[in-house]
């Protein structure tokens, strides 16, 4: 059974901060644990987040899309990915030019690219995509394996699905192919795949600064039911993978509860998985409150909004042998 | 859904089709598939997905058109035959400003047109092109030759258009 989501004493700074900035106090609290700078980041969590889009290289290159959209007013920045831009500054809605309804780019945040960038799909792979909608991160790995491999896609929910075949489309997808059904029954698949990406479903703590609603509206229990589920998902994913591959775990929640606790539940359960460093990001934790975890998770990443200046995002590279 | 392998009869149809928008050499090797659901879709699938094409998917590859008396390009099959052919009659190329219009789902008017061939007919079904060359929709002649040029008057329906997309998803 999946631990319950750890509740920390008030404090004087954890008061002042939920009255401050408007937030439930239990979440600051945990936020004082394992957040650091959390001034500073409850501070970057009040202003909009920087907008990045990703140029979809099956369709134009990143030179010819930064000329296109700065002749259209845009300022653009490079950022750690090579296929990701940072706008900077926009004279339009970044999905209001021609060039988007082009499938030119997709607007997509640098911390779920750079969950793609782990999984490091090529073109002879098959991947498996395990909580696939809307699309973002499957085209970005589409793209990686410029259109040829496979892709299995997952998806439940139906509006989800016919949203996701849309973005397919219109990025110029055709190594892809859409399956309904929930990532738990990825068994029935009977297939094992070199890359399998879990993006997991989430509590979203990490974006906050773009629906301030979360600051009040989920609760302890809510940690909880995503943990469990979380454990659930990330076993079946860790069992589609060929022997040699890799399986990205990722999360756009700082929780530990759904993120080292999850990874370190796996590794102890399998014996056989081993977690990867990668390039962007801090450590993961290897303690939180009076918990221990494996050693390895410190090869797992954190990004956080007022040090990497993305969304809040955990990603977890994990060899399975 | 489901779907199966093209019969000879279609497969004619199709081979004709790409012929037509001068695909066929990018087409040749790779798998098509049609999928049946009230209509019959066609799809560019990769290779080594037979393991799941029975569990019928919402979507298997790219569907870059829909077989009925004649192959009709979807938009993500005329991007893609834009992308990957030899460009020949039935491109039809317009200005920056009928190119905005175009993405609304208007009509094209003869003036807006930058290059159409001599030898394109009335009634032709055409890919409209925008200054970079990229297909922004499908469309149908109303006129043939030089007079698709003539100004004052829409010259060419619009059928499909890449703003399609955001219209249908919103």
């Amino acid at each position: 059974m999946p631990a319950l989501t750890l509740i920390f004493p008030e404090s004087e700074e954890s008061t002042g901060l939920a009255v401050r900035y408007d937030y439930d106090g239990w979440l600051v609290r945990r936020f004082i644990e394992y957040v650091p700078d959390v001034q500073n980041f409850m501070g970057k969590m009040e202003r909009p987040p920087t907008q990045y889009i990703r140029v979809n290289t099956l369709k134009t290159g990143r030179e010819e899309l930064e000329g296109r959209l700065r002749s259209k007013g845009f300022e653009l920045k490079r950022t750690a990915i090579p296929e990701v831009l940072a706008v900077k500054k926009a004279p339009m809605s970044a999905g209001a030019t021609n060039e988007y309804l082009l499938g030119h780019y997709y607007i997509q945040d640098l911390s779920s690219c750079m969950a793609v960038d782990a999984l490091d799909a090529s073109e002879n792979h098959a991947a498996l995509d395990v909580a696939a909608a809307p699309g973002g991160k499957t085209t970005f790995m589409a793209q990686r394996m410029n259109n040829a491999g496979q892709i299995v896609a997952l998806e439940p929910n139906e509006k989800r699905v016919r949203s996701m075949s849309f973005n397919l489309a219109r990025c110029g997808v055709y190594n892809t192919c859409i399956l309904r059904m929930d990532g738990l029954q990825a068994e029935k698949l009977q297939s094992k795949f070199d890359r399998v990406l879990l993006d997991a479903p989430c509590s979203c703590e990490g974006v906050i600064a773009k629906d301030a609603k979360r600051k009040t509206s989920h609760t302890p229990e809510d940690v909880d039911y995503c943990s469990s589920r979380q454990d659930r998902l990330i076993e079946v994913a860790a069992r589609m993978v060929k022997p040699g591959g890799i399986l990205v775990y990722s999360t756009c929640s700082f929780a530990p509860e759904e993120n080292e606790m999850v990874v370190d539940r796996l590794l102890k359960k399998s014996g056989n998985i081993s977690v990867e460093p990668t390039k962007h990001g801090s450590s993961g934790l290897t303690r939180f409150g009076d918990m221990a975890f494996d050693g390895q998770l410190k090869n797992a990443r954190r990004l956080y909004p007022h040090m990497h200046d993305t969304t809040g995002f955990f990603i977890a590279r994990l060899r399975v042998d | 859904m489901t779907y199966r392998k093209p019969t000879r009869e279609e497969t004619t149809l199709i081979n004709r089709a790409l012929g037509r928008w001068g695909v066929f050499e990018f087409f040749k090797g790779r798998s098509l598939v049609i999928q049946e659901n009230g209509s019959k879709t066609v799809c560019l699938v990769p290779g080594g997905l037979e393991a799941v094409m029975h569990m019928q998917p919402y979507l298997a590859g790219l569907a870059i058109g829909e077989l009925k008396k004649q192959f009709v390009p979807s938009m993500a099959g005329a991007d893609l035959f834009a992308r990957s052919g030899k460009r020949n009659e039935f491109y039809v190329t317009v200005n920056e400003n009928a190119e905005k219009l175009v993405l609304y789902g208007r009509d094209v008017m003869g003036e807006s047109i930058v290059e159409a061939s001599d030898t394109l007919g009335e009634n032709e079904l055409v890919i409209i092109l925008n200054g970079w060359l990229e297909a922004i929709g499908i469309g149908r002649t109303r006129f043939a030759g030089r007079s698709l040029l003539q100004k004052g008057k829409a010259t060419v329906t619009t059928l499909m258009d890449a703003g399609y997309y955001l219209r249908e998803e919103g």
